[in-house]
């Protein structure tokens, strides 16, 4: 619950702060993004799972993040940046949608 | 989140919501205010994202290889644009600075440039004669003609034994009993192709393979060229009221 409230406040912040997002940092956000959402519905399928850790948890939160990030900064420098962005996206999003029909076969048996 | 029992996954859709569901009760320890802070940061991040893509969303978050390319282009169509000014200038100081009578000549010059290409003008000069007799259907005349064009033909006429017709950019071609009929003309076959035009260009265009001769020959149909330093291009199209 309260995790659920700091999301919200965060969202909250972003509204009204208008953050800009410094240069350097622009390629890596949204990607970072999608990797911390992976994370996220993965500890609600291992809670359904009954194996949730939250050590692990974050964990993993913060290690997909910075390797996600990582991978990117290779394909940058390697001048494959964009290709490799899209391939990070495909898979953190290939493992979204793997974690979600977990948690729906599990709430909802189908 | 409560380890009390063996992990296990839940067993009934009930199970998993009383799970989904204790899993939301607010708790305190050091690892839910990581997490809550990390869900802060998430939050935050997501938005910033959002945002920052919404704000100048295409040269802001393109990469430095993308700007390069756009650059690229823009360089090259900058010096395009250039050389187009500078030959306008060149053409404007030349109206300008000239006499009455350079002005004109030059206005004739494009003038007569253009009535070639409408064909509102006989043409004469070099190019090549090209009779076609047997089977003629309108796709492969047409497919000649476009060949033609491309070889730089500055002027084409298709004449039958009775019957000119210039081709010019809005002429069609259709088929009809025993010929072709060209803009409207029923022709017979055989035919004849006049083209004014470099000979040693357009002469090649047409015998190359799954060209005309190729496509006329293998119907049985035969393909004669023949390049001449005077070819008349006679017939035109009448001005259209303007």
């Amino acid at each position: 619950m309260i995790p659920a409230i700091g999301l919200l406040a965060g969202v909250l912040f972003g509204l009204l702060f208008h953050p800009t997002v410094p240069v350097w940092l622009q390629p890596y956000l949204p990607i970072a993004v999608v990797a911390a959402l992976d994370a996220v519905f993965g500890a609600f399928r291992s809670v359904l799972d009954g194996i949730f850790n939250d050590r692990i948890f974050v964990i993993s939160f913060l290690s997909n993040v910075l390797v996600a990030a990582l991978i990117v900064f290779l394909g940058d420098q390697l001048g494959v940046g964009s290709q490799m962005s899209t391939g990070v996206v495909v898979v953190l999003t290939m493992r979204i949608f793997a974690n979600v029909a977990a948690i729906r076969r599990h709430l909802l048996k189908a | 989140m409560g380890m009390h029992s063996a992990p296990r996954p839940a067993r009934t859709a009930a199970e998993a919501r009383f799970r989904l569901l204790r899993s939301l009760k607010p708790q305190t320890s050091r690892t839910q205010i990581m997490i809550t802070v990390l869900f802060v940061l998430l939050g935050f991040a997501t938005t910033a994202a959002i945002r920052g893509n919404s704000a100048d969303s295409l040269l802001g978050n393109a990469r430095q290889s993308d700007l390069v390319s756009l650059l690229d282009d823009l360089a090259q169509r900058e010096a395009r644009l250039q050389s187009e000014i500078t030959r306008l200038e060149t053409a404007r100081e030349t109206l300008l600075g000239g006499d009455q009578y350079q002005a004109l000549n030059e206005a004739k010059r494009r003038a007569s440039a253009l009535a070639k290409l409408a064909g509102t003008e006989p043409v004469n000069g070099p190019g090549v004669t090209i009779a076609i007799s047997g089977n003629l259907t309108a796709s492969t005349l047409l497919d000649a003609i476009q060949e033609l064009r491309d070889a730089g033909a500055t002027a084409i006429q298709i004449s039958d034994k009775n019957l000119d017709v210039r081709v010019v950019a809005n002429t069609w071609f259709g088929d009809s009993d025993n010929g072709v009929t060209v803009g409207g003309t029923a022709l017979k076959v055989p035919i004849t192709i006049t083209v004014v035009g470099d000979q040693s260009v357009l002469t090649p265009a047409m015998k190359i393979p799954g060209g005309l001769e190729d496509t006329v020959g293998s119907g049985g149909g035969t393909v004669t060229i023949t390049p001449s330093d005077d070819v008349s291009v006679s017939s035109v199209v009448p001005l259209p009221n303007s």
